[in-house]
């Protein structure tokens, strides 16, 4: 029960930070709700292997979770006329990692988060998202350097600001 | 990426997924090469910030009923063991701390271990008669206790928000996460349940009267990663109150009699199988 317990813990935090996008889902209150109607789908896979191989149901139950995200988006996306894998268009200000996370298009915040916050192999994060094992390297190649690019950009912008910004006088 | 090592090891590195033999491998390279050293730990650093930001707990870090990594428990066991993969025997393992205070600088003259252990002992059994036996196991969190203390103070005389006519329905009014049959106690009335601030989420206060009239209040709280902790006594303004935790929940009983307290301690205990398996089934 206390493994059932740490793994539906785990996925309801990686289901916080993959669907909090700031495209589709702006606050977390908006994430909570989303979270809680795919979370209960997919641990309906951690329920039915309490006997089994717990860390292939982990797999199970997280790739269900993205598969679920991935359909709802993807007709959030359609009603929104737009393509679902896409970045969001404008992120909130900020260098924060979660800021950057955000802003990095699905498929890279997926695998990324699979494997850094979920701690996942990367040959696990392969079998949950269906992919071979180099493109899941490959995308986590990319989106470390977007975020590190991301937040050193966000750092440089800090540093100059009080530089760049003054106060007009008024009289 | 510095062209010296391959992007794809690099990350199988940082992020624990090299067999122990590449990453003593990886490792050796990482001391000659400062550039790799600087891009591992880069790379360290903003795994630490992405977990950080989403509320995990750092790799390696001691389990405190938190979420577990396995990556990292697999490579503490790695670690625990030598390269031939057999583990260091017991008197080896003396045998090597011998050596080492045999060269460590030599201590000042003091009571003998004999005196020290003798005088640890004493201090130990004056600690026991002084505060009582420790509690082993697990304990709830006392920020779990207060707070259902405190929710029994503010709420529990005050009208239900649900009558429960049918428990069922009362569950299922509740919502997924607080859907969980409420205890039925002997001697004590199911009235209803209100919702409650908990320590961390919202939890439902379930009310039942006893046979004098009195309210005796359970709140239940669903809580993420949580171990099964056993009933943590406690008092707070006239109300006797015990928490505990189990199946994903953590529970506070609190009543003006320990009686009607452990009345539903003793239900919860008759009914932890049902618990988990409401628990595991409707979250």
């Amino acid at each position: 029960m206390r493994e059932w317990s740490d793994d539906a813990g785990a996925l309801r935090r990686f289901g916080l930070a993959l669907v909090r996008d700031d495209r589709f889902v702006f606050d977390d209150v908006a994430a909570g709700a989303l979270i809680e109607k795919l979370f209960r789908q997919a641990s309906l896979t951690l329920v039915d292997c309490s006997g089994g191989d717990r860390r292939a149901a982990r797999v199970r139950a997280f790739a269900q979770f993205v598969r679920l995200y991935r359909r709802h988006a993807r007709r959030l996306a359609i009603d929104e006329d737009g393509g679902w894998l896409e970045s969001p268009p404008s992120c909130r200000g900020g260098g924060s990692a979660a800021v950057g996370v955000r802003s990095l298009p699905l498929e890279l915040r997926e695998a990324l988060l699979l494997v850094v916050l979920a701690g996942f192999t990367h040959r696990e994060a392969a079998a949950a998202l269906d992919l071979p094992l180099a493109v899941v390297v490959d995308r986590l190649v990319r989106a470390r350097t977007r975020l590190a690019a991301h937040m050193a950009a966000a750092r440089d912008t800090a540093a100059a600001w009080p530089q760049s910004a003054h106060l007009r006088i008024v009289k | 990426m510095t062209g010296r090592a391959d992007p794809a090891e690099t990350l199988a590195y940082v992020d624990d997924c090299l067999d122990p033999q590449a990453r003593s491998e990886f490792e050796a390279r990482l001391k000659a090469d400062p550039e790799l050293r600087r891009e591992v730990a880069r790379w360290e650093s903003q795994n630490r910030a992405i977990r950080a930001a989403f509320g995990a707990p750092p790799r390696g870090a001691v389990d405190l009923g938190g979420a577990s990594n396995e990556n990292a428990a697999r490579r503490a066991g790695e670690t625990a063991r030598p390269a031939d993969g057999e583990a260091r025997p017991l008197s080896q393992a003396r045998k090597r701390r011998a050596a080492a205070r045999a060269i460590a600088k030599p201590r000042r003259a003091g009571p003998g271990p004999a005196a020290r252990r003798l005088a640890g002992a004493v201090a130990l059994a004056a600690a026991i008669v002084w505060v009582g036996l420790p509690s082993l196991g697990p304990r709830p969190p006392s920020a779990l206790l207060a707070a259902g203390a405190s929710a029994a103070r503010a709420l529990a005389d005050l009208p239900v928000e649900f009558a429960a006519a049918d428990p069922a329905a009362l569950a299922h009014r509740l919502g997924s996460r607080l859907a969980l049959a409420p205890l039925l106690a002997p001697g004590l009335r199911l009235v209803g349940a209100r919702l409650a601030p908990g320590s961390q989420a919202t939890a439902t206060l379930y009310l039942y009267e006893n046979s004098r009239g009195e309210r005796v209040a359970l709140m239940v709280e669903p809580l993420d990663e949580v171990g099964a902790a056993a009933p943590r006594r406690g008092e707070a303004d006239g109300l006797s109150v015990a928490a505990w935790t189990g199946a994903g929940y953590g529970f506070v009983a609190a009543a003006r009699g320990d009686a009607d307290v452990a009345a539903l301690v003793a239900a919860a205990g008759a009914d932890n199988d049902t618990l988990a398996d409401a628990g595991a089934q409707r979250r």
